[in-house]
């Protein structure tokens, strides 16, 4: 009668710690898509700034170091003259994926209480609900929330109303969360999330009728999308496990019977069947997926559940004996659990717990979405799967590869320091070597002198122009024939009253007559000519004179300019070193800070063992206790 | 701490493009894509006054990046004073899955400022095949 007592406050026990583990805790069902800032209609469709496109061209790759360096130059250039508004909305949404809240909240606070568009002002009030909303202050972020108008596009609205709900969800202010998810409309791919949350919230508030609908739906749901199966799984075993809860194993059964085997909630899902089945005191069933359990992995809550499960159901179908000898068994493998954690606890005080960890990591990149998926092959790393699902843990770890990615982008750019003095030391160098030689082609070239002269040859032109000179623009044979019949005509001049020379006056008439007509044909295409020379001429000079300006300044401000080069990359050196002191002692304390998370998790995990094993030891007693009894002896006959 | 870093970053990125790309003599040149229903990118090449310049393989995440309105920086360079000539060549998939090569050309004028160059490459719906442009940006 005692031993019947103590198995049934045992089963008792058993029980709500495995439905408030799942129901109370179950995490709300959040899509990825609603934490990164969507750029599209942030982005101009028109290429608006070259230098915003070229800011998105690495934001669009996840390359978020790129981006904002590219944005922060871009601004201080000013070279964002016409998305100054998008510009630093996207800024903002940078810095807050970078865990600098403080900065993003300035911006969009910033941008606020600027004269900016409606639109603008939208979304700076939804990323700065979103900055509130990250950092908890929940109440601020439901207030920036409020402030943005349904005049923006579907996709942030959905996401808007999502947050909303969310942050009612967390404030467990589930009546508020049910209304507003119950109006929810967004994009398809969403919907499944909405969905799962109402179900949730209304589980919570203890209306499952309601809540059958929505999770019930969501648990048929045909897809192929590993997301989605997976947020199926987990509408089936919220399901599941909320008709246990309110007594309804035959319910609950089909239910959890649809979560896939291979799936991440299959453990939990297995140990849930098992329950119905015990439930429906079927004990013989419930041994079936719960000896499926116990050939997992131990470090699955759930497995080390079915380690006392499996005794428990033996135990009740009457075979103390193999209920003894699997009670003993989990007492030993939890006694050999509980040495590795120690063990493992030890190797992670040892320090390099996190460099191992990211060892494997691709390092070239900072992006919104990051997180840590395999880990090294140590024996420890067993231990840390849970605590890679824990969002404190991520971020954690997020921020301090973050600052290791910082620390190695600065150990890049002092090797391109090292090499901007090289080439400043040359150009300083060159510019020794070609000061003298510039000086004397300068001095040699007298542009006014070149100047004149292209004036004298305007001069010319005009002159032959207005006094219709053909012969001036005449090719040179042309110029010699006609100096030759100039002779001539001299000749025939002195020589104007003898009669032999009739002959040769005629034929010299003749002869300058075609010429004078052929040069004359020419002469409007041959002052044409002479013109353009001329406008050439006049441009060469301007360009000319336009370089010795330059030659001049570069010759005056060479020394000056190199000097403030100079100047900034010693300034910009002597910051880089401070700033990778600070990093690094910032790393350390990083470092330091998530080994101690990890022992934590790795204690709490040695703990909940420590309590199986108690549990194990304790009905492990109660059936020696049972055994020891002595068997009551039939009433002899009267 | 990481805003200084970045800052820092910011800083020596500026001070980089001021050193080796004075503006008196920088020459950029940027990829844009609009719609690109009719071409899928795989290249750019670039000449500059007959030189090449540039030979640009594009991964499928930078042509999405495109796509979705991302502007390429594909060309950083140093030009004298005066005229010079950028011709660009595009290759790709074109309409119907076809192998696709496409020139553009433009003769411009470097400046004592900062010259910008955009090649488009946009989709003629009418024609149903892909244009492309170079567009100064005075």
């Amino acid at each position: 009668m005692k031993t019947r007592v103590a198995v049934q406050h045992f089963t008792y026990r058993l029980r709500p710690l495995l439905l408030s583990g799942l129901l109370l805790t179950l995490p709300l069902a959040t899509s990825g898509k609603n934490v990164k800032p969507d750029p599209n209609g942030l982005a101009p469709q028109d290429v608006k700034d070259l230098h915003y496109g070229d800011v998105l061209f690495y934001f669009y790759q996840d390359d978020f170091f790129d981006s904002i360096t590219r944005l922060l130059a871009a601004r201080q250039l000013e070279r964002l003259p016409n998305t100054q508004g998008e510009a630093e909305l996207l800024l903002g949404g940078l810095y807050l994926s970078l865990g600098e809240h403080v900065e993003a909240g300035n911006i969009f606070e910033r941008l606020l209480n600027s004269n900016t568009s409606e639109a603008v002002r939208n979304k700076a009030w939804f990323y700065l609900g979103k900055v509130w909303y990250q950092r908890g202050y929940l109440e601020e972020s439901e207030r920036a929330l409020r402030q943005v108008s349904d005049k923006i596009q579907p996709r942030i609205s959905a996401e808007r109303y999502m947050l909303l709900a969310q942050l009612m969800l967390r404030e467990n202010r589930y009546d508020d969360a049910i209304a507003a998810l119950s109006a929810w409309h967004g994009p398809p791919d969403w919907t499944a999330y909405a969905e799962f949350n109402l179900g949730v919230a209304l589980v919570r508030k203890g209306r499952l009728p309601e809540a059958i609908r929505h999770l019930d739906q969501l648990g048929r749901m045909e897809t192929s999308n590993e997301e989605l199966l997976a947020l199926r799984d987990k509408a089936n075993l919220a399901l599941g496990f909320a008709f246990l809860q309110a007594q309804r194993a035959a319910d609950a059964l089909p239910i959890l019977e649809r979560v896939r085997l291979d799936g991440p909630y299959s453990s939990k899902a297995l140990l849930g069947v098992g329950w119905a089945e015990s439930a429906l005191g079927e004990f013989k069933r419930a041994l079936v997926p719960w000896l499926n359990l116990r050939t997992r992995n131990l470090l699955d809550s759930a497995v080390q559940e079915s380690y006392l499960t499996v005794p428990y159901a033996y135990n009740q179908l009457g075979a103390g004996g193999q209920a003894a000898e699997y009670y003993n068994s989990a007492i030993d493998s939890f006694d050999a659990e509980t040495k590795r954690i120690d063990d493992s606890i030890e190797q992670i005080r040892s320090g390099n717990l996190l460099d191992r960890l990211l060892d494997e990591d691709k390092k070239d990149t900072l992006t919104w979405y990051w997180q840590l998926k395999t880990l090294p092959d140590a024996p420890e790393s067993r231990y840390l799967y849970q605590l890679l699902a824990s969002n404190e843990f991520q971020e954690g770890l997020k921020n301090y590869r973050e600052l290791r990615f910082m620390s190695h982008n600065l150990d890049d750019w002092r090797e391109d320091l090292s090499a901007f003095n090289d080439m400043l030391d040359t150009r300083q160098q060159a510019y020794n070597e070609r000061v003298p030689k510039a000086d004397a082609v300068m001095a040699a070239t007298d542009l006014d002198a070149m100047a004149k002269k292209r004036v004298d040859f305007e001069s010319r032109i005009n002159q032959i122009e207005k006094s219709g000179d053909v012969a001036a623009l005449g090719t040179l044979e042309e110029q010699q024939n006609w100096t030759r019949l100039k002779h001539i005509e001299d000749y025939l001049a002195t020589h104007a009253d003898d009669p032999d020379l009739a002959d040769l006056r005629e034929r010299f008439r003749l002869l300058k007559g075609v010429m004078y007509w052929r040069m004359a044909q020419s002469f409007r295409a041959r002052l044409w000519n002479e013109r353009r020379s001329v406008k050439e001429l006049e441009a060469s000079l301007v360009e000319t004179e336009k370089r010795a300006v330059l030659v001049r300044r570069a010759r005056a401000g060479m020394p000056g300019n190199t000097g403030a080069f100079a100047g900034r990359v010693a300034a910009v050196g002597a910051r880089m070193d401070q700033l990778q002191q600070r990093l690094a002692a910032l790393s350390e304390r990083q470092n330091r800070y998530l080994q101690a998370l990890a022992i934590r998790e790795l204690q709490a995990q040695k703990r909940r063992i420590e309590v199986y094993q108690i549990q194990a030891r304790y009905e492990l007693a109660a059936i020696y206790d049972k055994s020891t009894q002595p068997k009551p002896r039939p009433k002899a006959n009267p | 701490m990481k805003k200084e870093v970045i800052d820092l970053n910011k800083d020596l990125f500026v001070l980089q493009e001021e050193l080796l790309f004075p503006a008196n003599t920088q020459v950029a040149v940027y990829v844009s894509m609009d719609v690109g229903a009719f071409f899928a990118l795989d290249s750019v090449t670039l000449k500059i006054d007959n030189k090449e310049v540039k030979n640009y393989l594009y991964t499928a995440r930078e042509a999405e990046a495109l796509l979705k309105g991302g502007v390429q920086e594909i060309y950083l360079g140093n030009l004298k004073v005066g005229k010079h000539e950028l011709v660009a060549f595009f290759t790709g998939k074109g309409p119907v899955e076809r192998d696709y090569k496409r020139g553009a050309t433009i003769t411009f004028d470097k400046g004592v400022g900062a010259k910008y160059l955009e090649l488009k490459i946009t989709d003629r719906v009418t024609k149903h095949q892909p244009e492309f442009k170079i567009k100064d940006w005075d």
